[in-house]
C-alpha cells in the first residue's frame, strides 16, 4: 500500500495492469490443479522444454517433477547445454526444498544424476553430425543442385535446433530461401522461420513470415486440401501468439478463432487447448456482445475447441447470459492454472481486467441509475473497490455516468446536447483562431526567411557546408538569457 | 577639397532635401568607416544636422557614436539616453523606415546601455515610442520588440509589454530575417512567453513558446532549448500532459531537445521528479514553474473527480487527491470555484461536496455577445487568409511557376484550350 | 474622493515609467500597489513590490503594510487579510483605496460563499468576511440567507446575476446580416 502511494501519489487511481512486468518475474502459484504428465504430452521440442521450465519456475509443488520430465526429454536431443542448465536448476531445487518428506516421497534414487559420459558422447556425436551435414551441403553447392542445397540448409537448421543453437538454426532456415523452387518450399521455409522466431520471442519476425507465407502466390493451390488447412491453422496460431505477446488482444482473438480443430496439430508451438483458452479469453476481453455471439458462441468450428475446455465454455456462456458474478468466480477458479502458461501469464491481469470492465459496462448499459450495493454484490466486490473501478471507466469514457458517493448510486449522465454543442463550437472557434494566427505568423516567418541556422560569429569558413552536416547539436552561444 | 566627413554631411543635406533616401542609405552604408574614424567630431556633426529633416543622417551618426570601437575601451555614453530619446521623439518615421537595420541597432544600443547601468525601466517608454514610429501597422514585428520585452522583464514591470504581445503578428520586419540570424525573433517570443507566464496567462504563454520551438531550424539554439523546457512545464499546467508537437516542427527539435529535457518529461509521470531533479530545475531557473505544475496537478485531479462524481465527502476528496485533510480539500475546492475551474457546492454540515455541471446554459444575451465576438474574430482571420491567398495568386513568381509546370504536363495544343479544360 | 481607480492607475503607471531616474515617488508606488490589489491584479502587484527600491520600502512602512495585505490575498488567507488591513493606520490617499479594497474583498467573498456553499457555519462566514457575528447575521438577513434551526449553520443562496445587457434588435439584425453575407461569399 505504501509503495503504491510513493509511486503515484499524483494519480487519483493506479491502473493495476502497470505492475504486470514485475509480476511475471516473481509470482508463485501454490495450488494448481494441473496434471503435468498430460500437459507436457501435448508438446514437443522446445515448446515442451520451455513450458516445463516455466512451470518449474513458478510452481514449487510441481518443480521437481517438471525438471525431471524436462531432463529426460532433453536427453533425447543434442542439447547438452540445456541439459546442464536443467541439472543445475534441479540441484538448486533439491537443495532449497531440502524437506525430508519430499526426499522420502520422491525417493532419492529418483533424482537423476548428472551423466557426464552421456554429455561427452552427445557432444561428440553432435560435432560429427554437424561436420557431415556441412560437407554434404558443400558438395551440393559445388554441384549446384538447388533442391539438395535447400534440403541441406534445412537439415543443418534442424540439427542446430536439436542442439539448442536457435540463432544458427534461424540463419540456416532463412538461407534456404534462395533455393526454394516452388510455393510449397517457400511456405515450408516460412514455417521453419516462424517456429524458431517464436522460440526466440521475436514477434515482429513471426508476423512478417506469416504474412509472407500467406502471400505466396500458390498458397491456395498447394495440393491436398487437408495439408493446406493444417498449414493455415499453423500460421494462424503463430500469428495469434505473436499478437497476444504484443498485447494486440483483439487481432490475437481473430487469429485463434480462424484455426481449425481437425487440422490443429502443432505440438512444436501449442496445443488445441491453448488455442481454445487464448482465443476465448482474448475474445471475451475485446469483443462486443454481437461479435461474441457471432464469432465465438455461434462459430461451429470454435465450438469444438471450447469443448476441450468446458470451464472456459461455461465462462463465456455465463458472460453472455449476463451472469457476471458466477462468470467472474469461474474465471478466478482457473486463474492459477493459467498463470502457469508461459505465453498467457504476462497478460492475464490485463485480460481479466478488460473482461471485468466489459462486464461492468454491459451491466450498467440498460440503466439510468443503479444501486452500487447491488452492483457490488453482482461483481463480488466491496462498494468502495467498485467505486474505484467505475471511476476509471468513467474517466476513460467507457461509461457515461456519475457516481453519487454519498448515496452510493450510479447515475447515467444526461448529456445536454445543446450545451455541449455550444461548448464544442466555442472551443473549436478558439482552436481555429489559435491555429490560423499561428499559420499567418508562419507564413510571415517563411516569407522573411526566419530560421535557425549556422550563421554566427565563428562559422564563417563553414558557411559552405552541406545542410546535412549541421544536424549535429551545435547550440549557439547566445548571450545568456536574463532572468 | 572637403574632408570625407564634410562630404558626408553634404551628401546627407542634399539627398535629404531631394528626397533620394534610398541613395542616401547606400551612401550611409559606405560611410561607416569614415564616421567611426572621426568619432571625436561626431558631436559637432550632429549640431549641423536637423533631426526631423536629416533623420537618416543623424541616425547614422548616433549609431556610429555609440558603437564601441575595437581598441577603444569606452565610449562617452553620458548624453546617450537624452540624445536617443530626442531622436526617437522627433525623427521622421518615413525616413528612418528606409534603414530599419540602423534604427533598430540604435535601440539595441540603448537597451544594452540601460541594462548595463541597471535602469531598464527608463527605456520602456522610449522603445514603445520607437516601435510605434517605425511600424507600418500594429501587427508588424520589429526587432525592437525583443528589447522592449527584455527591459520589461528585467525591470519587473511587465504591463507595458502586453499591448504589443496581445497583438498577433502578421508581418515581420526585414531586419529580423533574411541573412540576419533570427535571434531577435526567437528572443521576442521567448521573452513574451516568460511575461505571459509571469502574468499567469498560460494559454498565451504556451502559444509563444510553441512559436519558438517550431521555428524552422537546422541547428538547435539555446533559446529554443530553454523555451522548450518552459513549453513542457506550461503544457503540464494547462493540459496535465504533453501534447504532440505540430507536424511542421523541425526534426532537430524532436531529436535533440527531448533528450536534453528528460527531467522535465519525468514530471509528467512522477512528481518526485521535482525533488529528484531539483538541481536541474533550480539551475534552469524553472523551480517556480515546477511548483506551479505540482499544484496544478492537484487541481487537475480534483477536476477529474468532478467528471466522475456527483457527490463526494470532503475527506474522500482529500484521500483521492492526496491532500492533507478535509480542510485543505475544502480550501482547494473553494479556490477552484472562485477561479471558475469547477462548479460545486460545499455542504459544511455534512462535509459533502456536490459537483455540478456548468451552470452555463448558453441561452443568455451574453452568449450571443460572446458568439458574435468570436465569429467576428474568425471572420477577420478568414478574410486575412483570403487576402494572403489572393496575393499569392497574383505573385508573378507563383504564376510563372504554376503556369510553367502546367506547360510541362501537357505540351503542344493551344494555350487557351488548356485553361478551359483544367477548369 | 476618487472613485475612478482605473484612470488613476493609468496615470500612476505613466508617472513611474517617465520618472527621470526610473524611480518614482513613494506615494506613487504606494497608491499603485494599493490599486493593483483593489483590481485583484495580484501578479502586477507582486512585481511592483519586487521592483520598488529597497531604500524606499524601508523608509515607507506603509508600502510594506500594503504588500502584507497583498501577500495574504496571494495566499488566499482571508482572515489574515482582514487582520493585515486592520493592523495599519492608513493615511490618505491610501486609506481611501484601502477602504474600497476591503469593501470589495468582502463583497467578492460573500458572492463566493453564495455560489459555493449549500450550508456553512456562521463562524466560517465570520472568519471569511472579517465581520462581527452580529454584522454577519445582519448581512445574512440582507441577502435572504436562512439561518438553520440549529442556530449555527446558514443556507446561502447564489447571488443574483446582474441584469442582462440590452442590445437593440437593429444592432443584432445588422450583425446577423454581416454574418450571413460572410457565409455566402
Amino acid at each position: 500500500m505504501f509503495e503504491m502511494n510513493t509511486a503515484e501519489p499524483m494519480q487519483v487511481d493506479v491502473p493495476p495492469e502497470d505492475n504486470e512486468n514485475n509480476e511475471t518475474e516473481s509470482y508463485i502459484v501454490e495450488n494448481p490443479t494441473l496434471d503435468l504428465e498430460t500437459y507436457a504430452a501435448a508438446y514437443t521440442g522446445f515448446a515442451k522444454l520451455y513450458r516445463l521450465m516455466f512451470v518449474a519456475e513458478h510452481c514449487p509443488s510441481l518443480r521437481l517433477e517438471a525438471l525431471k520430465m524436462a531432463i529426460s526429454y532433453v536427453m533425447t536431443t543434442y542439447n547438452v547445454s540445456l541439459y546442464h542448465t536443467l541439472h543445475k536448476k534441479l540441484a538448486d531445487a533439491v537443495a532449497s526444498a531440502g524437506l525430508p518428506d519430499v526426499a522420502v516421497q520422491m525417493g532419492s534414487q529418483d533424482i537423476p544424476v548428472l551423466d557426464t559420459i552421456w554429455t561427452e558422447s552427445k557432444t561428440k556425436k553432435a560435432a560429427i553430425k554437424l561436420e557431415k551435414l556441412d560437407t554434404d551441403l558443400k558438395n551440393y553447392k559445388t554441384n549446384s543442385i538447388k533442391e539438395s542445397i535447400r534440403r541441406g540448409h534445412d537439415d543443418l537448421g534442424d540439427h542446430y535446433l536439436d542442439c539448442g543453437d536457435l540463432t544458427s538454426a534461424l540463419k540456416c532456415y532463412s538461407r534456404a530461401r534462395d533455393y526454394c523452387t516452388s510455393g510449397k518450399h517457400i511456405i515450408m521455409m516460412c514455417l521453419n522461420v516462424v517456429k524458431v522466431s517464436v522460440y526466440l520471442q521475436n514477434w515482429a519476425h513471426v508476423l512478417n513470415y506469416v504474412s509472407k507465407a500467406e502471400g505466396t502466390p500458390d498458397f491456395n493451390e498447394v495440393p491436398g486440401k487437408d495439408s493446406n488447412q493444417s498449414i493455415l491453422t499453423r500460421l494462424k496460431c503463430a500469428a495469434g501468439l505473436a499478437e497476444l505477446a504484443t498485447k494486440k488482444y483483439k487481432s490475437a482473438a481473430k487469429h485463434f478463432l480462424a484455426a481449425s480443430i481437425d487440422h490443429c496439430d502443432y505440438p512444436e508451438l501449442l496445443s488445441s487447448n491453448n488455442v481454445a483458452i487464448y482465443g476465448g479469453l482474448c475474445a471475451l476481453a475485446t469483443f462486443d456482445r454481437s461479435e461474441l455471439q457471432k464469432q465465438v458462441i455461434g462459430s461451429s468450428s470454435f465450438k469444438l475447441f471450447l469443448e476441450l475446455e468446458p470451464q472456459l465454455r461455461d465462462i463465456i456462456f455465463k458472460f453472455y447470459e449476463s451472469k457476471y458474478a458466477s462468470c467472474l468466480r469461474l474465471l478466478d477458479d482457473i486463474r492459477d492454472n493459467l498463470l502457469l502458461d508461459m505465453y498467457l501469464a504476462p497478460h492475464l491481469n490485463s485480460l481479466y481486467m478488460q473482461i471485468r470492465n466489459r462486464a461492468l459496462i454491459q451491466y450498467f448499459s440498460p440503466y439510468l441509475s443503479a444501486d452500487m450495493h447491488l452492483m457490488a454484490a453482482a461483481f463480488n466486490r466491496t462498494v468502495n473497490a467498485l467505486e474505484d473501478e467505475l471511476m476509471q471507466l468513467i474517466l476513460d469514457g467507457q461509461i457515461q455516468a456519475r457516481i453519487d458517493s454519498h448515496n452510493k448510486i450510479l447515475y447515467a449522465k444526461d448529456v445536454d446536447q445543446r450545451s455541449t454543442t455550444f461548448e464544442r463550437s466555442l472551443a473549436m472557434g478558439r482552436e481555429y483562431q489559435r491555429r490560423t494566427s499561428m499559420l499567418i505568423l508562419r507564413a510571415a516567418m517563411l516569407k522573411n526567411q526566419i530560421h535557425v541556422k549556422n550563421v554566427g560569429r565563428d562559422t564563417g569558413p563553414q558557411s559552405g557546408e552541406a545542410p546535412g552536416s549541421s544536424t549535429s547539436l551545435t547550440p549557439r552561444t547566445f548571450d545568456t538569457v536574463p532572468l | 577639397m572637403a574632408s570625407p566627413l564634410e562630404q558626408f554631411v553634404n551628401n546627407v543635406r542634399t539627398m535629404s532635401a531631394s528626397g533620394s533616401f534610398r541613395e542616401l542609405c547606400d551612401v550611409i552604408a559606405k560611410s561607416d568607416e569614415v564616421l567611426q574614424r572621426n568619432s571625436a567630431h561626431l558631436s559637432t556633426v550632429l549640431e549641423t544636422l536637423d533631426i526631423q529633416q536629416h533623420s537618416l543622417g543623424v541616425l547614422a551618426v548616433l549609431v556610429a557614436k555609440f558603437t564601441v570601437q575595437q581598441g577603444a575601451t569606452d565610449v562617452d555614453k553620458s548624453t546617450m539616453y537624452q540624445q536617443i530619446h530626442d531622436f526617437i521623439t522627433n525623427c521622421n518615421g518615413e525616413q528612418v523606415r528606409f534603414s530599419p537595420e540602423l534604427y533598430t541597432e540604435l535601440c539595441h544600443q540603448l537597451t544594452n546601455y540601460l541594462i548595463e547601468i541597471k535602469q531598464p525601466i527608463r527605456g520602456i517608454e522610449i522603445l514603445k515610442k520607437a516601435i510605434r514610429k517605425i511600424q507600418l501597422f500594429d501587427s508588424h514585428l520589429t526587432s525592437i520588440h525583443a528589447d522592449l520585452c527584455q527591459l520589461c522583464l528585467l525591470s519587473k514591470c511587465m504591463k507595458p509589454a502586453l499591448e504589443f504581445l496581445d497583438t498577433d503578428i502578421t508581418g515581420i520586419g526585414s531586419e529580423l530575417g533574411g541573412n540576419n540570424d533570427s535571434k531577435h525573433f526567437l528572443l521576442y517570443y521567448y521573452y513574451g512567453g516568460m511575461i505571459y507566464t509571469a502574468m499567469k496567462n498560460y494559454e498565451r504563454a504556451l502559444y509563444f513558446f510553441e512559436v519558438v520551438v517550431t521555428v524552422p531550424a537546422l541547428v538547435v539554439s539555446h533559446i529554443m532549448l530553454e523555451a522548450y523546457k518552459k513549453y513542457i512545464l506550461v503544457t503540464f499546467i494547462l493540459h496535465g500532459k504533453v501534447l504532440p508537437m505540430p507536424k511542421y516542427t523541425s526534426q532537430v527539435v524532436c531529436r535533440f531537445l527531448k533528450p536534453l529535457s528528460a527531467a522535465y518529461y519525468e514530471l509528467a509521470t512522477s512528481p518526485h521528479a521535482a525533488v529528484k531533479h531539483r538541481e536541474i530545475f533550480v539551475r534552469d531557473k524553472n523551480m517556480g514553474l515546477v511548483n506551479q505544475v505540482l499544484s496544478s496537478m492537484y487541481k487537475k485531479n480534483i477536476q477529474r473527480l468532478t467528471k466522475t462524481f456527483l457527490t463526494l465527502s470532503l475527506s474522500d476528496v482529500a484521500a483521492r487527491v492526496q491532500l492533507s485533510g478535509p480542510a485543505q480539500a475544502e480550501s482547494y475546492i473553494l479556490n477552484m470555484i472562485e477561479e471558475g475551474e469547477i462548479y460545486a457546492m460545499i455542504n459544511q454540515k455534512d462535509g459533502m461536496v456536490v459537483f455540478l455541471d456548468s451552470p452555463e446554459k448558453y441561452a443568455s444575451p451574453e452568449t450571443l455577445c460572446v458568439l458574435e465576438q468570436q465569429m467576428a474574430i474568425c471572420t477577420k482571420l478568414h478574410q486575412y487568409i483570403q487576402e494572403m491567398d489572393e496575393q499569392i495568386q497574383v505573385n508573378p513568381q507563383y504564376v510563372k511557376k504554376s503556369v510553367g509546370s502546367h506547360d510541362e504536363d501537357m505540351p503542344a495544343t493551344s494555350q487557351n484550350s488548356k485553361t478551359t479544360y483544367s477548369m | 474622493m476618487i472613485t475612478n481607480f482605473d484612470k488613476l492607475c493609468g496615470d500612476l503607471e505613466k508617472q513611474e515609467l517617465e520618472a527621470p531616474t526610473g524611480i518614482a515617488s513613494p506615494s506613487t508606488y504606494a497608491q499603485l500597489l494599493a490599486i493593483y490589489l483593489y483590481q485583484n491584479d495580484l501578479c502586477n502587484a507582486k512585481f511592483l513590490w519586487k521592483r520598488i527600491p529597497h531604500n524606499i520600502t524601508s523608509s515607507n512602512p506603509e508600502i510594506g503594510a500594503i504588500w502584507l495585505v497583498g501577500q495574504k490575498l496571494w495566499k488566499k488567507d482571508l482572515p489574515g487579510t482582514y487582520q493585515a488591513l486592520a493592523a495599519y493606520n492608513w493615511t490618505e490617499p491610501i486609506a481611501n483605496i484601502i477602504r474600497a479594497l476591503e469593501e470589495k474583498i468582502r463583497e467578492r467573498t460573500l458572492n463566493l460563499i453564495g455560489r459555493s456553499y449549500s450550508s456553512i457555519s456562521i463562524d466560517t462566514i465570520v472568519s471569511m468576511t472579517g465581520l462581527s457575528k452580529d454584522a454577519v447575521l445582519h448581512v445574512c438577513r440582507d441577502r435572504k440567507w436562512t439561518l438553520n434551526e440549529d442556530g449555527v449553520t446558514v443556507t446561502p443562496t447564489p447571488p443574483t446575476q446582474p441584469a442582462p445587457l440590452h442590445t437593440s434588435s437593429e444592432d443584432q439584425l445588422f450583425k446577423l446580416t454581416e454574418f450571413v453575407s460572410f457565409l455566402e461569399n
